[in-house]
């Protein structure tokens, strides 16, 4: 049997690996879609957030195991990456259009 | 050959900037003169210290291209720092000769 | 489930550094062997042990070489799968476009290209229409090196410090990119657990416990190199992150990425596809001569790092010629493309933006393409120390814990114990067992890398089990013998390396110091000596008993420096 303890731990990792990944993910599409709209080199605004993005994974990653609740940690992080996922993917379509 | 002369200045002021700066700590002090009544003179050793770390910056960038020089002189901080430690662990008294009066304070 | 910052910061430190500090064993002794991989080349191909030259004549040298190019049959046989029928007779596949790379520390030449095939792609979305060939070879002879010859460094070491060998769908990268993410939060969050971080900066005090002083050594070695703990495994991140950890614009955002492709081409003026009229080469020479005459005009005179030619043997075919980045922190760059028919300068890339400068100075410092020897070395000792950092922190955690688990029954230290001594001695014994084994196997033997690499993950699989067998006094709260017996071993084989060059070759240090200087293989048999006196150093210290006397000896003579505790 499994203590609860454990899972609460599993559920850490798993939030700050997994869901951390595709907070980052979608914060990259985004912003790089917007900085594109903005007017800036396709490539540069690509390196540009490949510079920042794994500065704010480390810091989702960290604050995953800080957090008081779970519950938010998991609001935030696929709540967010679905979001900003949506909005980047609107973006592009605008920009192709 | 000047880049090496200008890179050898670098490592020995590197060296000798970590050697006061660890010596300006008290605990430090007390290992390279056990027997001795003596404290750090704090505020000279720091000051030496920083100026010959800045002077190491300043040799490394004579040495080479501003973007490598950057990545020369935090590595040498490292080994500096390292070198110092491990000195301090195995031949503290070998510390006394970059000890002139000068950064000696009476207890 | 945690009560305070430092608590959960000190459990991600513990247990993620536990766990992915095996891996990270890995990613700092293998990354500071491939600072020389070149050199580690030539100590295990001896037949490639001249001196670097700069890129060789394209139209007298190269271009016959290109010649011999075949398709690589491992890549054959991947691309058969992703297409409709079968692949015609490699040796009837024609070469499309090519590639040649050199450093100024290569003696000898990587060369390769893409070879075209008429088959339809199973996924219509696939355009990877070729296959790709590659070679290494002797730019003095025109010979192509044996492809048995494993490049122990270069491809061996080299790539195991980023993809463990383990490709198997990129499953060795994405734990390394892991492992890289947990180094940078277990720097975070040893900041956080232990605040004073200036303290720590000089202090090692070797003569008290075991406990005391790996806590001072891992403190230290994390702390002074602090930045090159950081920025290298920051950067391994950034430097895939395109291509493999965060492939947004090859996935979500490829339409954009398309769009501006074909922007971006039109404005460059190099051509995307091919003409379909065949046409002649000019003189590849006379295009690097113009390309170097341009590059002195900007006051950065110097070598070809990397030349390629696409649509080759067509109107639209182009030329593009790169400087090598060895004065300073950058990569191959300053590209000038030609027209590939008649010479004519197509485009010259313009300087970098400040985002792409910013960007190749943090990929080019872990990549070092620059010639800086005194850099190098400090490389090597940072990545030595990030080693240190990481085996002292298993230490720290087995002798925390042994005394609990002895009382209680538990075998946990001994387990992290048997693993630590399979990633500290037993790591470094398969690196150096693949050396002699590379001294003993025939030069001639078919499938000598293969042999080579068998032999390395064997010692590394016997070290293991030794380790494990050895490993019951763990869990009594005393050592493991295993750290011992697998110093004096290293001692012994890295020595016999050393012996064996010298038997096989002829080349023993005085040679290569001395009478014929070859700094490269010279170097290598230094470090093995170096290795050896530390192993038998540890050995030694690993036998003498910690009496109680010697402890209370050294505490009195030190007795100052307990201020800390």
């Amino acid at each position: 049997m499994i203590s609860q303890d454990a899972l609460q731990t599993i559920n850490r990792i798993i939030a700050a690996v997994f869901g951390g990944y595709a907070f980052t993910w979608g914060f990259s599409v985004l912003a790089i879609a917007t900085l594109v709209a903005l007017g800036i080199d396709f490539h540069e605004a690509e390196t540009a957030i490949s510079l920042v993005a794994f500065l704010v994974f480390l810091g989702l990653f960290l604050w995953t195991f800080a957090a008081a609740s779970m519950i938010r940690v998991w609001l935030v992080l696929a709540g967010g990456a679905g979001v900003m996922m949506l909005i980047g993917l609107m973006l592009q379509t605008s920009l192709l259009s | 050959m000047t880049e090496t002369m200008w890179l050898i200045a670098a490592v020995v002021a590197a060296v000798l900037s970590m050697g006061w700066l660890a010596l300006a700590y008290e605990t430090h002090w007390q290992q390279v003169f056990p027997e001795s009544r003596t404290l750090p003179e704090t505020g000279r050793l720091k000051l030496t210290g920083w100026v010959f770390l800045s002077l190491s910056a300043v040799f490394c960038l004579k040495a080479d291209h501003p973007s490598m020089a950057v990545l020369v002189w935090v590595m040498l901080l490292a080994v500096a720092a390292f070198s110092v430690a491990m000195m301090l662990s195995h031949r503290p008294a070998a510390l006394k000769i970059i000890c002139p009066p000068l950064f000696v304070a009476k207890a | 489930m945690f009560n305070s910052l430092r608590m959960s910061m000190g459990w991600v430190h513990t247990w993620m550094g536990l766990v992915l500090g095996f891996v990270l064993m890995i990613c700092f002794f293998f990354g500071a062997l491939s600072v020389f991989d070149r050199e580690i080349d030539r100590w295990a191909i001896p037949d490639t042990r001249f001196e670097p030259q700069p890129m060789p004549s394209f139209d007298n040298v190269l271009k016959p070489i290109y010649q011999q190019l075949q398709p690589d049959p491992v890549d054959m046989a991947a691309t058969e799968r992703r297409v409709v029928g079968t692949l015609p007779d490699p040796e009837t596949l024609k070469l499309e476009s090519l590639f040649a790379y050199t450093t100024h520390r290569d003696p000898v030449l990587l060369i390769g290209g893409e070879f075209a095939i008429p088959n339809q792609p199973i996924d219509p979305a696939d355009d990877h229409q070729h296959v790709h060939g590659r070679a290494t070879v002797n730019p003095a002879t025109g010979e192509m090196l044996n492809d048995d010859a494993l490049k122990i460094g270069s491809d061996w070491f080299y790539p195991m410090h980023f993809s463990l060998n383990l490709n198997w769908m990129m499953l060795g990268y994405w734990i390394v990119g892991l492992a890289a993410l947990v180094m940078l939060a277990g720097l975070v969050s040893g900041i956080i657990i232990h605040r004073k971080i200036f303290r720590e900066f000089f202090t090692f005090r070797p003569w008290k416990n075991l406990f005391r002083s790996s806590l001072d050594l891992h403190n230290m070695t994390g702390v002074v190199a602090l930045p090159f703990h950081f920025f290298f495994a920051f950067t391994a991140l950034v430097i895939f992150a395109s291509n493999i950890y965060l492939p947004v614009t090859h996935t979500t955002l490829k339409p954009l990425h398309e769009h501006h492709e074909m922007l971006e081409a039109e404005r460059k003026g190099l051509p995307h596809e091919p003409a379909g009229i065949p046409a002649p080469l000019a003189s590849v020479d006379a295009m690097v001569a113009e390309a170097k005459r341009r590059w002195a005009e900007r006051n950065m005179a110097g070598e070809v790092g990397f030349l390629s030619m696409n649509h080759l043997g067509d109107e639209n075919g182009y030329v593009s010629i790169y400087r090598a980045g060895s004065d300073r922190v950058a990569l191959v760059g300053e590209g000038i493309h030609f027209k590939a028919s008649t010479g004519e300068v197509i485009r010259e890339e313009p300087p970098r933006s400040v985002v792409s400068s910013i960007d190749e100075f943090l990929t080019g410092l872990h990549l070092q393409h620059f010639e800086h020897w005194m850099l190098r070395w400090l490389y090597v000792f940072g990545g030595l120390l990030g080693a240190i950092c990481i085996a002292t922190g298993f230490i720290l955690f087995v002798e925390k814990r042994k005394a609990k688990h002895a009382r209680n029954g538990s075998q946990g230290s001994r387990i992290v114990d048997a693993l630590a001594v399979t990633t500290v001695t037993g790591m470094v014994l398969a690196a150096v067992g693949m050396l002699v084994a590379n001294r003993l196997l025939p030069a001639d033997l078919a499938g000598k890398g293969q042999w080579e690499q068998t032999i390395f993950w064997s010692v590394w699989g016997l070290a293991f089990l030794h380790a494990a067998w050895r490993s019951s006094p763990v869990a009594k709260a005393r050592y493991n013998p295993a750290w011992r017996e697998q110093s004096l071993l290293l001692g012994l084989m890295s020595l016999c390396a050393v012996g064996l060059n010298w038997v096989t070759t002829g080349d023993h240090l005085i040679k290569t110091v001395f009478t014929d200087t070859y700094w490269a293989v010279a170097g290598v048999d230094l470090s093995l000596i170096v290795t050896a006196l530390i192993a038998f150093y540890a050995a030694a210290k690993l036998r003498a008993p910690v009496t109680e006397q010697k402890i209370d000896d050294a505490l009195s003579r030190n007795k100052q420096v307990n201020a800390y505790d």
